[in-house]
């Protein structure tokens, strides 16, 4: 039987992008599927990325258009995979595309079903710091420029009630409200798996008091405060809106619990102080580590560059964060590398809790039939960390393991070679 | 008198109701400088690009202004609806009258005045387009891999194919430093099983070529065709051809004889942690006494702070160490002298604290100095808490990072990429780009890029192979960039000042005309070298400085 | 006449940031000054200081280059090209009799919609107050 040259990508971030763009460049069909709305991963969320500080926006979105304008790559969002079949060369996959009742062909993106959309909701890509309508787009410039109706929140949906806003506010005719789900049949030679990571929601570790106290932050949220496109504009501001005077970045949260390092929270910590000493004049800044690891050359440099401007860095052990009085503020307790209890009291702390595999993980793992490893990550072969044990099926970026995006991108350039040459006649 | 077509899209509402085409269109009929006028609701709809052809046609334009959205969302659809008319697609021009105008400008009046003034503009530029040509050369599919190390290995084996061959060259034999490696982290198997296991599948791939023993003189040209020349183990010169260079040049471990605080080269039985790698290879641990040490001290970031950055690998690698030791010798105390444990990976956690269980102490200390009192080595430290203390060891091993192969700069040279302010090689894009270099067709992988682990530098090889197999295909013509720049012959002076500015190393001096040439290759269409040209003759194609006069001309009218 | 002066601005935008920032800006519906029309080159660096003396010698009352950030750049180093050329041109604008202020260099990256908008507001703003370019319509300079 001839085998099929055509490639499944599944996740459409960073890693899925770079394996979907190498492969449709090789000439492949390329079937790239994203479980969002819209695509881009963890890796848009950022405004800019350690240690040289780039835009995280305009390195992505040059990619974006390339996938978008693309030929030979078949984008599907609100997608997942149900069933595989089939081996190495020729794989028989199902996938069901998730209604979104908005017609990708006919939309074009003016934004005008916003407004008269009478819910308001919970913007999940902003980390719920800011409201959406029910019919909403991710973000300001998130890609595909098209947005989805939340059936769960629009009123049609939850309390079948005949609200119309959205349809007659737009001119295209691109309201479908009763699209629905759509499963699909593909047939591809090769898989390549890059589903990502997600932060540990760290309310488990009750002494940081995420979730009890509101000016406790986690990575994400720091990085959406921050974003110029974010809900803020870019403002670092505490749950109130005031500009905090102090900051403490809380390392390892979760790490001794889990079992290992993220890799990539020393650094962007660092970033992090970076942020606000850049744009908060006379903030102090404080960092509680364990142990640092700055691995990857011009770190190490940056974050002597970052101290030097004034973070005070401290390696602490028992970190506990309180109440400071009545307010809003915050007491971080610890003891300091010489078992000495101290304190200090800051307007906001911001947590880097462990990575984790993206949610569905493990199911898709099973429909793969790929092993995952003790961490929930899908397993790979000793020294060759793109390979899963099932032939024809590759992994990409975090969904192996925490990694750099330096690592993420190369792992992404690996797999689509190994993908590429099983498809080769 | 050139047909031009004018267009105006309505986009729904979205610019009907903020502009007044109808004001717009009367405007320009006056202007009479278009052969036609028409409008659409929605011109990037099927209905709409179908409309377009058939008007095109119909009318006979021969260049299209189309005012629309931005050229983000549809300069590709609109360059398509070109191409199906029968039109050159860069006889076109996109203004873009929604996003950036009609999005950002309330006042409709002002609206329709600033959307007036940018199209007049672009009526002005696109009658000085000039018909550009997607241009194609044939390529080799072939690769040359500098560095028979593991890297270098696994990166012929991964671009090894039916129709692509690979010349592997190492100075020495293959295997690289892993040739001196007892065991592999964190597997802890033996290192020479994988490696000879690597190279046998080497030498039972048919397509890949191993020069041993051989250097590499010179490569030449660009991607899809370099040439190398390559001096074999008997000396002859034998040139091979390849249309992408992969550089796997490794890296070596710092000596830190500089730094006299460790007693490197004053005391015996002070190691770096490579050459303790190579006693282990050779399986036999003892002092220069010929006794097996009953102490050993494993000293971390030796001369991190000199090199200015962290290695990544040392922490692990001296756990493994560690272990060796503490499972050859019965009864050996080993103790890790530590500032920051560096285990940036999901299974290194779980290593450490197997390492531990195995009864290997781990020490944090802020200052280390190695001396000697009376016959025995005694270290001296300072830890965080600025308690001092003493130890007396047998051996000390000095985990040292790893500094750039001093072959680096050659090559660099050689090839035209920079190298990083720590002598490495340095990557196109730190993220994007990490095994790409600036110029195209060259890939760095491994710890010629930085210091990596083998893993990590094996996922590289992979990458660099993903390059060079989604970008040369065999049978498959290379396709250039189109907005390219080019040099007048009759107007270059050989100044050469485009040929230092250019970053991709796109131009060159011909020394014989004396001119400066672009190689289309390698150009990515920035413009710089046109601004930057005193006499001129540097162009940037679709963004001269005639189309680009022409457009102000008309804005400042 | 300060009241009713409407400047004429022109804005080299390259195509990577800051081109994809003004589209933000658009599509995030922020007001950009209709006063400012754009330009797209590839790069900040294809701006070649003869467009810049052109355009104020063809009545420009305001020149804004915008790019990526320092260290962005698409192609490498091409915005530190453009950063030494305006230090260059900022200086010679002086002998052509004009104001300096009347020319601006600005870096904003493809996100920073928002920073578009306020970018031009307080440029055209500052540019309206300069009043008209005294080198329009003059067929010589002096």
């Amino acid at each position: 039987m001839a085998k099929n040259r055509d490639i499944l990508v599944i996740g459409a971030g960073l890693a899925g992008i770079e394996a979907s763009l190498l492969s449709a460049q090789a000439g492949r069909k390329v079937y790239l599927i994203e479980q969002a709305s819209y695509f881009g991963g963890a890796a848009i969320k950022s405004e800019e990325v350690c240690p040289n500080m780039e835009c995280a926006t305009c390195m992505l979105a040059p990619k974006q258009s390339d996938i978008l304008e693309n030929k030979n790559i078949e984008l599907m969002t609100l997608s997942k995979v149900t069933n595989i079949s089939g081996e190495s060369g020729n794989f028989t996959v199902k996938i069901i595309k998730r209604a979104r009742y908005v017609s990708l062909v006919d939309c074009i993106g003016c934004g005008a079903c916003f407004e008269p959309c009478p819910v308001s909701m919970d913007n999940e890509f902003e980390e719920n710091m800011s409201k959406q309508k029910a019919i909403y787009l991710a973000c300001a410039g998130a890609l595909p420029n098209v947005p989805a109706i939340d059936m769960e929140y629009c009123l049609r949906g939850k309390k079948q009630e005949e609200c119309t806003a959205c349809k007659e506010a737009c001119m295209f005719d691109a309201i479908i409200y009763d699209d629905k789900d759509e499963e699909i049949e593909i047939r591809v030679g090769a898989i390549i798996t890059a589903t990502g990571f997600k932060l540990n929601d760290s309310k488990q570790f009750k002494q940081y008091g995420y979730g009890e106290f509101e000016n406790v932050f986690n990575a994400f949220e720091f990085e959406r405060l921050r974003a110029s496109n974010g809900p803020t504009s870019g403002i670092i501001q505490s749950r109130d809106g005031k500009e905090p005077k102090s900051i403490g970045l809380i390392h390892c949260v979760g790490r001794d619990n889990r079992g290992y390092c993220s890799q990539v929270c020393c650094m962007y910590l660092t970033k992090f102080a970076h942020y606000a000493l850049d744009i908060l004049p006379g903030v102090k800044v404080y960092q509680f580590y364990k142990e640092l690891s700055i691995p990857e050359k011009g770190n190490q440099k940056f974050y002597h560059e970052v101290k030097e401007k004034g973070v005070k860095s401290i390696r602490a052990k028992e970190i506990e964060i309180i109440k400071n009085g009545n307010g809003a503020g915050l007491k971080i307790n610890y003891q300091n590398e010489k078992a000495e209890k101290e304190s200090v009291d800051v307007d906001m702390v911001v947590l880097a809790p462990y990575v984790e595999p993206f949610p569905g993980t493990d199911e898709l793992g099973k429909l793969l039939g790929i092993e995952l490893g003790n961490f929930g990550f899908f397993k790979t072969a000793e020294f060759d960390s793109v390979s899963t044990i099932r032939p024809g099926i590759f992994v990409a970026g975090c969904a192996q393991g925490p990694k750099f995006m330096q690592h993420v991108t190369t792992q992404a350039q690996a797999a689509a070679a190994r993908a590429l040459n099983i498809t080769e006649d | 008198m050139v047909k031009i077509g004018l267009y105006l899209c309505e986009c729904g509402p979205n610019i009907a109701e903020a502009i007044n085409l109808d004001k717009i269109a009367e405007q320009i009929k006056k202007d009479n400088k278009v052969a036609g006028i028409e409008q659409h609701k929605l011109l990037c709809s099927e209905d709409g690009k179908k409309f377009l052809v058939e008007s095109i046609k119909k009318n006979e334009f021969e260049r299209i202004v189309i005012a629309a959205c931005s050229p983000k969302q549809h300069e590709t659809t609109f360059m398509e609806v070109m191409s199906s008319s029968d039109l050159n697609p860069y006889m076109f021009q996109l203004v873009n009258i929604r996003e950036q105008c009609a999005w950002m400008t309330p006042d409709k009046e002002a609206a329709t005045s600033k959307a007036l003034r940018s199209i007049r503009a672009a009526i002005n530029r696109v009658r000085h387009h000039d018909a550009l040509q997607q241009k194609e050369i044939d390529c080799n599919p072939d690769v040359i891999v500098v560095g028979g190390g593991i890297t270098g290995i696994e990166a012929a084996l991964r671009t090894a194919q039916k129709n692509r061959k690979v010349y592997l060259i190492e100075e020495q034999k293959l295997g690289g430093r892993l040739r001196e490696y007892g065991l592999l982290f964190p597997t802890m198997q033996p290192a020479q099983e994988f490696l000879n296991k690597k190279i046998t599948e080497v030498k039972n791939t048919g397509q890949i070529r191993v020069f041993e023993n051989s250097k590499v003189k010179e490569i030449l040209g660009f991607f899809g065709n370099f040439v190398a020349t390559i001096e074999n183990k008997d000396r002859e010169e034998i040139e091979v051809n390849a249309g992408s260079v992969i550089l796997a040049i490794g890296a070596n471990p710092f000596i830190p004889t500089g730094l006299a605080k460790y007693g490197y080269g004053t005391f015996d039985d002070v190691y770096t942690a490579a050459e303790f790698e190579k006693m282990t290879s050779s399986n036999n641990i003892t002092t220069k006494s010929g006794n097996p040490p009953k102490s050993v001290a494993i000293i971390h970031c030796v001369g991190r702070k000199r090199l200015g950055y962290c290695s990544k690998v040392c922490c692990t690698n001296s756990m493994k160490i560690a272990r060796y030791i503490k499972e050859k010798l019965n009864g050996v105390k080993v103790i890790q002298f530590y500032k920051n444990l560096c285990l940036p990976d999901k299974k290194y956690d779980e290593f450490y604290k197997k390492t531990k269980e195995k009864g290997i102490e781990f020490l944090r200390f802020s200052d280390i100095e190695v001396t000697k009192e009376a016959n025995q080595m005694m270290l001296k430290y300072k830890q965080e808490n600025d308690n001092e203390d003493a130890l007396p060891v047998d051996m000390v091993v000095l985990s040292t990072g790893l500094i750039p192969n001093p072959k680096t700069e050659d090559f660099a040279q050689m090839l035209n990429i920079p190298v990083d302010e720590y002598g490495f090689f340095k990557e196109e894009h730190m993220k994007l780009g990490p095994i790409s270099t600036i110029t195209e067709g060259v890939f760095i992988a491994g710890c010629a890029q930085g210091p990596h682990s083998i893993n990590d530098s094996m996922v590289q090889a992979g990458a660099a192979a993903g390059k060079i197999l989604s970008s040369l295909v065999p049978g498959r013509r290379l396709q250039l960039e189109t907005k390219t720049s080019y040099v007048s012959e009759t107007m270059c002076i050989g100044c050469g000042v485009c040929v230092d500015i250019c970053a991709y190393g796109a131009l060159t001096i011909d020394e014989s005309k004396r001119i400066s040439v672009v190689n289309e290759v390698l150009c990515r269409g920035c413009g710089n070298c046109a601004s930057a040209c005193p006499s001129g003759a540097a162009r940037h194609r679709h963004f001269t400085t005639k189309q680009i006069t022409q457009e102000m001309i008309e804005i400042l009218k | 006449m300060a009241n009713n002066f409407k400047p004429n601005i022109i804005g080299f935008l390259c195509n990577w940031c800051s081109y994809a920032a003004a589209d933000l800006a658009g599509s995030s519906k922020l007001e950009v000054p209709a006063t400012l029309t754009t330009i797209r080159v590839m790069c900040s660096s294809r701006v070649d200081p003869v467009h810049i003396i052109s355009a104020y010698l063809q009545g420009a009352d305001g020149v804004l280059i915008a790019g990526c950030h320092p260290g962005d750049c698409h192609y490498q180093t091409g915005n530190y090209y453009t950063r030494r050329r305006f230090a260059l041109l900022h200086k010679i604008m002086e002998t052509f009799k004009l104001d300096p202020e009347r020319f601006r260099l600005s870096w904003i990256s493809a996100s920073e919609g928002k920073r578009f908008s306020e970018v031009t507001k307080e440029f055209a703003e500052h540019i309206e107050k300069l009043g008209p370019n005294p080198l329009k319509n003059k067929p010589f300079i002096e």
